[in-house]
């Protein structure tokens, strides 16, 4: 076939296509001129079929396919770059088709459609699109757009007191660039805790729990102020790390070390270079005696039980005596008694005029020990927003629930098993930390 | 809150880490890449240590294979070692950990073994009867074929490390080794003969470099040929005419003892000058091998700069 009759083919049904999709977009309340912008009309394809992130792979996989396409028409039939580019456009067509599938699911999901019109949209895709734009019977199921809430105000206009004694925390912002959208990881957290605190951090699984604490450590600096004590911790935060203990989920330790050596290894990361041996010594004596370590220092980290190995690695952190000292689920993988056993440890630990906050999946085992609970949901736009800052005895009258556990459905997502209330607990909470009525 | 303390430094930091990685090579039986060196060049000495440096073809193909032994010893060295670990550095770089320290610390420790898996392979090799070769280009010849095959393990090796830090995880870093030592196998120009653009690409693999070295210092250009001599051999028996004459002709450069000779003139006519048995050529050897090891190292510690980037 000549070449410009293949381009004047391949235009023709791209042209078909757009004009379907005008109407398709139309109809799921979207702009319809976007559809005549080639990657863009991909990536609102999914918008409209609810699967985002499905279409700007697919945006990107245009892209790709189209300079695949054109480079087959112009190259010489037989030659070498026609070869290549022939075989990057059959390696680029299988991820192309798959993700169509995809955003095509999705789109019979929104029209209400069986899903055994994807078959079709596969095959033809420019008439699907005139036949879904143009007829009568298409329309968007009832209930669409499905995720649509009433959602919080993004903005409370409260501000934390970065004077205040203690952790000040002031976050506007999160946000991480995912191929071609922003998203709002965090949006509006402003809290103080005390020294001597011990907090709880609920959320649910992808609240932004762990996010949060890394925006508040400024491992991962948001669009925020974050003061403890006098000291800025972003802007002071190459001596400021030493001051915040992080411990991570995992047991994150060499496990051929013994655990002596472990810690005093750690104590020559953590502690001043000028600080003397015996004394050094001291502190590693000192923390393998308050985590109950002693006993097993010169054992190979391997042949710690998980709750010994789990003592280790929050010893490695607090052997620089951290102001603010930070733990994501230390009891995970413990049992009951272990765990409580662990929290009363880090309970001595605040005494000692320090700021505990923890992450902890079963909180009402040890809520009790807690001075105040933060409740971080994800509310109608995926986004952690603050749901509730304050004593654990507070949270239970403010939520109307008895326990941590039902305070953390309360917030979780219908689509996750809780109650989807997480909105309306932040415009509650905004209402309340404003001094309004509730 | 004094804001002014002084934290480990990187050079402290660096015997921190290596103190920690020789107790790894005790507790975690690192150790056992040493047999593991023994084994392999015990099995090459004895397959192909011969003819090593008594003529061109079995000199070529020791080269070869001993260089494939070095590069085969030095992968496995470290194409694990920053990956198995990498969630762990990530928490130690958010405590301190400089990435220069880490990766120099690896260097030395790298090193350490890297001298002992040479060490390993020429005693092998003395005590296999490997003939070694007799003159020393830049010291004396034992201390240039240590230093030959040191190089060549510890380039491989800094390679496989930059692959380690490369990627995330183990399963990936042993995907990645077969490919690596494919590349290095096709495109060292040993058996396979480069022309072009293939030939080009030979320059960016250790294995050209450590063969070449290896074959200039075993005087790969004096040494007599003998494939021509055996493939004559296998064709005695043919007859033109009722006439042997390929036979006959052996039979006579036997008898007036030019058989020697003749292997001689034969390699003389297939010298190749990159073999070329000179200081020149075998400290240009070295000098690309330690341009793999600096480089190598380097973009690991730039990689490595990059962990907190890790999603969880």
């Amino acid at each position: 076939m000549n070449k410009y009759l293949e381009l004047a083919l391949l235009f023709a049904f791209v042209l078909a296509e757009t004009v379907g999709m005008w109407r398709i977009f139309s109809k799921c309340g979207r702009k319809g001129w976007l559809a005549a912008i080639p990657m863009l009309r991909r990536y609102q394809m999914g918008l409209c079929a609810g699967r985002d992130a499905e279409g700007r792979q697919l945006a990107l996989l245009e892209s790709g396919v189209a300079v695949g396409i054109f480079s087959c028409i112009f190259f010489k039939t037989g030659s070498v770059s026609y070869m290549v580019a022939a075989f990057l456009l059959l390696l680029l067509i299988i991820p192309y088709t798959i993700f169509s599938i995809r955003v095509y699911f999705g789109l019979c999901d929104a029209f209400g459609r069986n899903r055994f019109w994807v078959v079709p949209w596969v095959l033809c895709d420019w008439l699907c699109a005139l036949i879904w734009g143009f007829g009568s019977d298409f329309k968007t199921a009832e209930g669409y757009p499905f995720d649509d809430e009433d959602a919080a105000p993004e903005v409370s206009g409260i501000e934390a007191d970065l004077t205040a004694p203690g952790l000040s925390i002031n976050i506007t912002r999160r946000t991480a660039m995912s191929l071609f959208k922003r998203k709002v990881l965090l949006r509006d957290i402003h809290l103080i805790i005390p020294m001597g605190h011990m907090v709880l951090l609920l959320g649910g699984s992808g609240s932004g729990k762990t996010t949060f604490l890394n925006a508040v450590t400024g491992y991962e600096k948001a669009n925020a102020v974050i003061t403890l004590g006098d000291s800025n911790v972003y802007k002071e935060y190459n001596s400021m790390k030493y001051d915040i203990g992080f411990v991570p989920q995992q047991d994150l330790v060499r496990g051929s070390d013994t655990v002596y050596r472990t810690l005093s290894d750690a104590a020559s990361l953590r502690l001043p270079a000028d600080m003397k041996s015996d004394k050094r010594r001291e502190r590693i004596n000192e923390v393998l005696d308050t985590f109950g370590l002693t006993p097993v220092k010169s054992s190979l980290v391997d042949k710690l039980s998980g709750g010994q190995r789990k003592r280790l690695s929050i010893a490695m952190e607090y052997i620089s005596d951290p102001t603010l000292f930070i733990l994501d689920e230390p009891d995970s993988g413990l049992d009951g008694v272990m765990a409580r056993a662990l929290f009363e440890k880090l309970r001595v630990i605040a005494n000692s005029g320090k700021i505990v906050i923890v992450i902890t999946h079963t909180p009402d085992r040890v809520a009790d020990l807690f001075d105040d609970v933060v409740v971080i949901a994800k509310d109608a736009k995926r986004t952690g927003r603050l749901a509730y800052y304050g004593s654990v005895y507070d949270a239970r009258i403010f939520f109307g629930k008895k326990s941590m556990e039902e305070i953390l459905m309360s917030v979780n997502r219908r689509e996750e098993g809780g109650e989807g209330r997480a909105d309306e607990f932040v415009r509650k909470y905004s209402a309340l930390a404003a001094g309004g009525e509730v | 809150m004094d804001t002014a303390i002084r934290h480990t430094g990187r050079v402290r930091q660096t015997f921190v880490y290596l103190g920690k990685l020789f107790r790894m090579f005790i507790f975690r039986n690192d150790w056992k890449v040493m047999p593991m060196a023994a084994f392999i060049s015990g099995l090459v000495s004895f397959v192909v240590g011969k003819k090593m440096n008594v003529s061109m073809e079995g000199t070529l193909r020791g080269a070869f294979a001993f260089s494939c032994i070095c590069i085969w010893n030095g992968f496995f060295n470290s194409i694990q070692v920053i990956c198995r670990e990498r969630p762990i550095i990530k928490r130690e770089h958010r405590s301190g950990l400089h990435m220069t320290s880490y990766v120099f610390a690896h260097m030395l420790y790298q090193a350490f073994l890297c001298a002992c898996q040479a060490g390993i392979t020429l005693t092998v090799m003395m005590v296999a009867k490997v003939k070694m070769p007799a003159t020393g280009y830049v010291t004396n010849a034992m201390v240039d074929m240590f230093f030959t095959m040191f190089l060549i393990t510890y380039a491989a090796d800094m390679v496989a490390l930059f692959i380690s830090a490369l990627v995330k995880n183990t399963t990936t870093a042993m995907t990645v080794v077969p490919f690596l030592l494919i590349f290095q196998l096709i495109f060292s120009g040993g058996f396979f003969s480069l022309t072009g653009n293939a030939y080009k690409l030979s320059y960016l693999t250790v294995s050209k470099w450590g063969l070449t070295a290896l074959c200039a210092q075993g005087e790969y250009n004096s040494l007599p040929m003998t494939s021509l001599w055996t493939s004559m051999s296998k064709m005695r028996s043919m007859e033109i005419e009722g006439e042997k004459p390929v036979d006959e002709m052996l039979d006579y450069i036997t008898a007036s003892k030019r058989k020697d000779e003749l292997m001689l003139e034969c390699a003389s006519n297939n010298q190749e000058k990159k073999y070329e048995s000179s200081m020149e050529n075998v400290l240009r050897c070295w000098r690309n091998l330690g341009i793999f090891i600096v480089l190598f190292s380097f973009m690991s510690i730039v990689m490595l700069e990059f962990i907190d980037l890790d999603r969880r």
